[in-house]
């Protein structure tokens, strides 16, 4: 035998495990879970942080996602199994913690996103979609429809039904959902492309006259471009303003609301082929991340190229200042809105509008998919009723879940579109979502020392800087830089619970964490009932 | 004196601690052995498949060295440190070796019936070995612990454990045990047909026979906790990818580019569950199916397994007269 060559490994007829989702698709899970397509950083920041650069913002947001992302890589690869950050949470910190903070700031907070996810279909997809075909055809009934679509009543209802409609999916098998997701992809890297395509073939001189003539159609508005303009300088828009670094920083955490999502594929990595493979996951998580955070810079020069600096802070000035005159037809200059303002064909219309409409579909699948694979891993461990732990014997979907979620759903449906307060009161969602990924980093920063032997039985234990574990490098680095933003989020008024000097949102984010508190104390006192300790779910055993 | 007894109405109710398909893992053993302290329980049942699925042989280089493969990676052992590194990491792993010559290794090349040879003298040393340490371990305490086999196991490997048990270990392998002063344990350890084609399995029908069988001469089966490797069919226990057997090793059906899910259990089972309402049903094979399914008044569990990252999945599960108290999976 040549030195070189190792010895072959020797099997038996012994049945295997075999899992459903390939790499590739973990993968296009979450660039679209990411939201390519509806980048708030670029109607957020502009105005909120004026001065800051929104590519060099970006590229930060992708630096401190980055050993976030690599942390969540060990995590994934040591605990391959779905449930994922409460899995990691409670493996490393005890079972109480993990089930509290994922439960609450995950399981509750994310039915916020379910009722987003509606708001953008309605007001990003469908409304655009019908009032572009309006006046690229004539038609005042799509005018009319994209109009209804924008109403209260009509975001409402449709809300429901694409709750409803992703229930009824993935109810049905999780291959049907995975099946229709590269529908979903390639509708949306078209509707991409071609909003990139849009902008880096216009200048800003034509992007105004065209968006002039599109508002003109759908508001009856006269010289939209400069109106708009003036309104924003009046309401407080600098049109030259000095460069400003830290404004610069503050892009990152707005961004990372984005890219933050690069993990989420973790939630069921139970579900994931090959998904204790290093390199895999680097592919599905950083690969996603790098993806993502790379359109996202194209997006960026795409519309510096099509509208310049003054059209991105106009177009800012609607959504974070307010202003009425830079919206067109009620809704936020979103760069797809505006990109169907750049062209006379229905076809291309409904391209984009298709790709919009799919996302914010995707959005919703994906709040369903994380959220209930999270309950069911709670009900087996006894945190839950043992209810949301069923799946259907035929289906072979957790359906209990899901229909607990779609319930949850409808109140927060109409308090997020009926409420005025509600956005307000709900501010904390950033905070709550970024603080679980926050400390699902520390978890695999301490991986080594509190999980000691599945630390050593995973493929990322032979990557150390001296004796130092490098997982728990990366994680150290992650949570800072998580911390940082988390906390920028409490504290800076531009970016989340700060925004108004009320105390109503910080209450809000306590009484969902008391919650989960309660849920556990519950729970823990239901089990001993019984005779048993839901600790046991989550105490390792000594093997010696 | 005990005017209440154990697993009997009003009385204490027994706790018993289930674990399946641990393939070899030595950690994952060691902690189902030290659970009955550490979950304070009165039984330790295994639902079968103790045996490993690879041998990896690490072979003598020059210079005193080895090397071997091992999870796609080529390994180059070059001090006793990192060779009981290596094999620290074969057992987490549930893997066996085998140090050997150029020469040796060259016997086992392309010859199946040598190398299952070898794989059942190396599972059948461990089993003796793993049948001693329970003994020990649960020396001293009133907790038993309920050995079988799975499809995967060998009848040779299995020999094992009446070679070895004493006080603390009971073969429960295709037998009725009692398991408390009310309960009694009914365990059958093969499953019905893989992909894999495992030394195991048997059809449905004969599965029906080997339960009535067994049942045939206990007075309340209501009163009876079955320990069946095998899943019930179609119970969401079953749950697994379908797989098509005329290629090796087996690879996923596809439909429209989408693998097909199925359930991969045994009716014969579920029929029992159904008919004769035992106390619960205790089940493993599918390792990533771990769920609850309810047959009447019967619960039906599988933990599900995750041996290979030497962490012991498990249940336990609280009866008294024939109903089960209340349940706590685990994961250790």
């Amino acid at each position: 035998m040549a030195e070189a060559t190792a010895p072959q490994v020797f099997t038996r007829r012994a049945s295997g495990l075999v899992r459903v989702m390939s790499p590739y698709s973990a993968f296009v899970y979450n660039i679209l879970t990411m939201g390519i397509i509806f980048p708030w950083t670029f109607i957020w920041a502009p105005t909120a942080l004026q001065g800051s650069n929104l590519i060099l913002g970006i590229i930060f947001a992708f630096l401190f996602e980055l050993p976030i992302a690599l942390a969540y890589v060990w995590l994934a690869t040591a605990l391959p199994r779905s449930g994922g950050d409460y899995v990691f949470q409670s493996r490393v910190f005890g079972g109480g913690f993990g089930f509290t903070v994922v439960f609450a700031f995950f399981v509750v907070w994310i039915l916020q996103w379910v009722a987003l996810s509606g708001w953008l279909l309605a007001v990003l997809g469908i409304a655009p979609t019908f009032i572009g075909l309006g006046v690229t055809t004539g038609t005042q009934v799509f005018t009319d429809i994209g109009s209804w679509a924008a109403s209260t009543s009509g975001i409402i209802i449709i809300s429901i039904a694409n709750a409803l409609v992703s229930l009824v999916l993935l109810v049905s098998g999780f291959r049907n959902y995975v099946r229709f997701q590269y529908v979903m992809w390639y509708a949306i890297l078209v509707a991409f492309g071609i909003v990139l395509l849009l902008f880096f073939t216009t200048t800003p001189s034509a992007a105004a006259a065209k968006l002039d003539a599109f508002v003109g159609s759908v508001d009856g508005v006269q010289g939209f471009f400069a109106t708009a303009r003036s309104a924003a300088e009046a309401a407080g828009v600098n049109f030259n303003p000095p460069f400003w670094l830290f404004g610069t920083l503050l892009v990152a955490p707005i961004a990372w609301t984005s890219l933050q999502w690069a993990t989420y594929s973790s939630e069921q990595g139970g579900e994931i082929k090959n998904a204790h493979v290093f390199r895999q996951q680097v592919f599905i998580m950083v690969g996603a991340l790098a993806v993502t955070a790379s359109l996202l810079i194209l997006l960026a020069l795409a519309m510096q190229k099509g509208i310049g600096q003054e059209g991105i802070l106009i177009a800012s000035s609607g959504y974070w200042l307010g202003v009425p005159e830079a919206t067109i037809g009620g809704n936020f200059m979103f760069p797809n809105l505006m990109a169907m303002a750049f062209t006379s064909s229905p076809i291309i219309v409904l391209l984009i509008g298709l790709g919009f409409i799919l996302n914010s579909f995707q959005i919703v699948c994906n709040c369903y998919i994380g959220t209930t694979r999270i309950m069911v891993a709670m009900g087996l461990d006894g945190l839950l009723p043992d209810w949301f732990a069923k799946v259907h014997p035929r289906w072979k979907t957790p359906v209990n879940a899901h229909v607990a979620y779609f319930i949850g759903a409808i109140p927060v449906i109409l308090g997020f579109n009926l409420v005025p307060e509600w956005t307000r009161w709900t501010l904390g969602v950033t905070f709550a979502n970024g603080a679980v990924m926050t400390l699902s980093a520390l978890a695999a920063a301490l991986l080594p020392y509190r999980a000691a032997k599945l630390y050593e039985a995973s493929p990322g234990a032979v990557y150390k800087v001296g004796n130092v574990p490098l997982v728990t490098i990366v994680g150290i680095a992650g949570f800072v830089f998580g911390a940082l933003m988390v906390g920028a989020f409490l504290f800076r008024p531009e970016l989340g619970l700060a925004y108004t000097a009320d105390s109503l949102p910080y209450l809000i984010v306590l009484g969902t964490a008391l919650l989960g508190i309660i849920v556990y104390a519950v729970m823990r006192q239901y089990r001993a009932s019984q005779g048993l300790k839901v600790e046991y779910a989550f105490a390792e055993i000594p093997p010696e | 004196m005990r005017f209440l007894r154990k697993g009997r109405p009003g009385g204490e109710p027994t706790k018993i601690f289930y674990a399946s398909d641990i393939h070899g893992s030595e950690p994952t053993y060691r902690k189902f052995l030290n659970a009955a302290r550490f979950y304070e329980v009165d039984a330790l049942v295994f639902g079968g498949d103790l045996m490993g699925k690879l041998l990896i042989p690490i072979v003598r280089d020059a210079g005193g060295t080895f090397r071997a493969r091992l999870q796609g990676q080529d390994h180059h052992i070059t001090s006793e440190e990192e060779m009981v590194a290596f094999k620290r990491a074969l057992q987490t792993l549930g893997f066996y070796w085998r140090e050997m010559d150029p020469e040796e290794y060259r016997t086992y090349e392309g010859d199946q019936e040598r190398i299952d040879g070898l794989f059942d003298v190396l599972a059948a040393e461990r089993l003796r070995e793993w049948v001693a340490l329970a003994e020990e371990r649960l020396a001293g305490t009133h907790a038993r612990v309920y050995l079988c086999g799975g499809n995967d196991d060998t009848d040779v490997v299995l020999s094992a454990i009446d070679q070895e048990a004493q006080d603390r270990v009971v073969n429960a392998e295709n037998r009725v045990v009692p398991l408390d002063d009310e309960h009694v344990l009914v365990t059958v350890g093969y499953s019905t047909p893989t992909p894999w084609s495992t030394p195991r399995e048997r059809t449905d029908d004969e599965l029906k026979v080997i339960i009535e069988d067994l049942l045939r001469d206990i007075e309340d089966p209501s009163r009876a906790v079955f320990n069946f490797h095998c899943p019930p069919l179609d119970s969401g226990l079953d749950t697994c990818l379908k797989l098509d057997a005329s290629v090796w090793p087996p690879t996923p059906v596809l439909e429209r580019g989408q693998p097909v899910h199925y359930g991969a259990g045994s009716q014969a089972v579920a029929d029992a569950l159904t008919a004769y309402q035992p106390t619960v049903g205790l089940h493993g094979h599918i390792h990533e199916s771990r769920g609850i399914a309810t047959y009447g008044r019967t619960p039906a569990y599988n933990p599900g397994s995750e041996y290979g990252e030497g962490v012991l999945r498990g249940l336990i599960v609280a009866i008294r007269g024939g109903e089960v108290l209340g349940h706590q999976f685990t994961s250790g």
